[in-house]
């Protein structure tokens, strides 16, 4: 019976020791949340718990975001820099591709097309009872002034009868006719010259100029006034 | 008989001073658990009240229901429904009644008492 007693003791004991054990671990748990704040009551706080990590979770993110977009303006301003001197580098490149646009139109390289004038030098009419034949006969150094003047006035693209100039061709007279770069020519020539056409004809028919010496020398002389104008670029290589 | 209010005085303080912290998820358990463990305690005094008190089943009991209502709660959280209040419930339910059989057995003998005194 005294066993039996003590048992009960010790049961007891127990039991009053968890249930006051947890009655006040949760009371002072329940203090700690409250002090901290966190707005949950004890049937609700679940969700008060859930709320409040989604919360967490939103700051975080936003925070994150904040970081970012610092980091993508700090990325665009890097980008700019980069666009401002490729800017300037493109600027470089277009004169460049200018300059050569403008080269290779010197050398032949390319189709021209534009405004000009043609200049066709035809042999005189041959009086045999008056002198040398040669008087009467368009010379390559006829075709040299014409064509020296109209590249003096700012032609940017000249012609002999469809062939095309270029920075190192050659005219050579052989007898009746003039050989440009190889081909030959009879006359009448047809020069013609990709310019301004007002500026090219004014040079031309300077008083004492080369259309007055051409006359002299008994060569006819026709200036013609061309819109457009096509000029193929030479392929062949040299 | 003073022996099991000085351990609930210990347990008290246990609560009191330690500094464990239950997570968050983990609140909805021990309120449950403490829930059953207070029906426990009145339906035990109850019990002994009406005569019928039993150390085994009052203590068996005691553990009984608090794993049950913790386990019941956790099986709720992992069911995704919300099963923890229906324990809220049966314990609320019958801690009022008990409370309310407490009352009137005490209103009885009080009532009792008084006239024993009065005759």
């Amino acid at each position: 019976m005294k066993s039996k007693q003590r048992g009960k003791t010790l049961a007891f004991s127990i039991v009053f020791l968890v249930a006051g054990f947890l009655l006040s671990f949760s009371y002072s748990i329940t203090k700690d949340e409250l002090e901290n704040g966190e707005v949950s009551s004890s049937s609700g706080s679940r969700y008060g718990a859930q709320e409040e990590r989604l919360r967490k979770e939103l700051l975080d993110k936003q925070q994150e975001n904040i970081a970012l977009q610092d980091r993508l303006y700090e990325q665009q301003d890097i980008v700019r820099e980069y666009e401002k001197s490729m800017s300037s580098e493109e600027q470089a490149f277009f004169n460049l591709a200018e300059d050569a646009e403008n080269y290779r139109m010197f050398l032949g390289k390319i189709a021209v097309e534009g405004p000009g004038l043609s200049v066709q030098l035809e042999d005189g009419k041959y009086d045999p009872a008056s002198g040398n034949v040669n008087d009467y006969i368009v010379h390559e150094h006829h075709v040299f002034n014409v064509m020296n003047e109209l590249f003096i006035a700012g032609a940017s693209a000249i012609s002999i009868n469809g062939q095309r100039i270029k920075h190192n061709s050659y005219i050579v007279c052989t007898g009746p006719v003039i050989m440009v770069d190889g081909v030959q020519y009879p006359a009448p020539f047809t020069i013609t010259a990709i310019g301004d056409s007002d500026v090219l004809a004014a040079a031309l028919n300077l008083t004492g100029g080369v259309r007055d010496q051409l006359v002299n020398d008994h060569i006819v002389f026709t200036l013609e006034k061309i819109p457009n104008i096509k000029m193929n670029p030479v392929i062949a290589d040299s | 008989m003073w022996i099991p209010i000085l351990a609930l005085l210990v347990g008290i303080a246990l609560g009191l001073f330690t500094d464990l912290s239950v997570p968050e998820q983990y609140a909805n358990y021990l309120s449950i658990v403490v829930l059953a463990a207070l029906d426990t305690l009145f339906g035990g005094i109850r019990a002994h009240l009406q005569g019928v008190y039993d150390d085994r089943v009052f203590i068996s009991g005691f553990f009984f229901n608090i794993a049950l209502a913790a386990s019941l709660a956790f099986l709720g959280v992992h069911l995704g429904v919300d099963l923890y209040l229906a324990a809220i419930f049966a314990f609320g339910v019958r801690l009022f009644q008990n409370i309310a059989v407490i009352r009137r057995i005490l209103l009885v003998k009080w009532s009792e008492k008084k006239k024993s005194i009065n005759i």
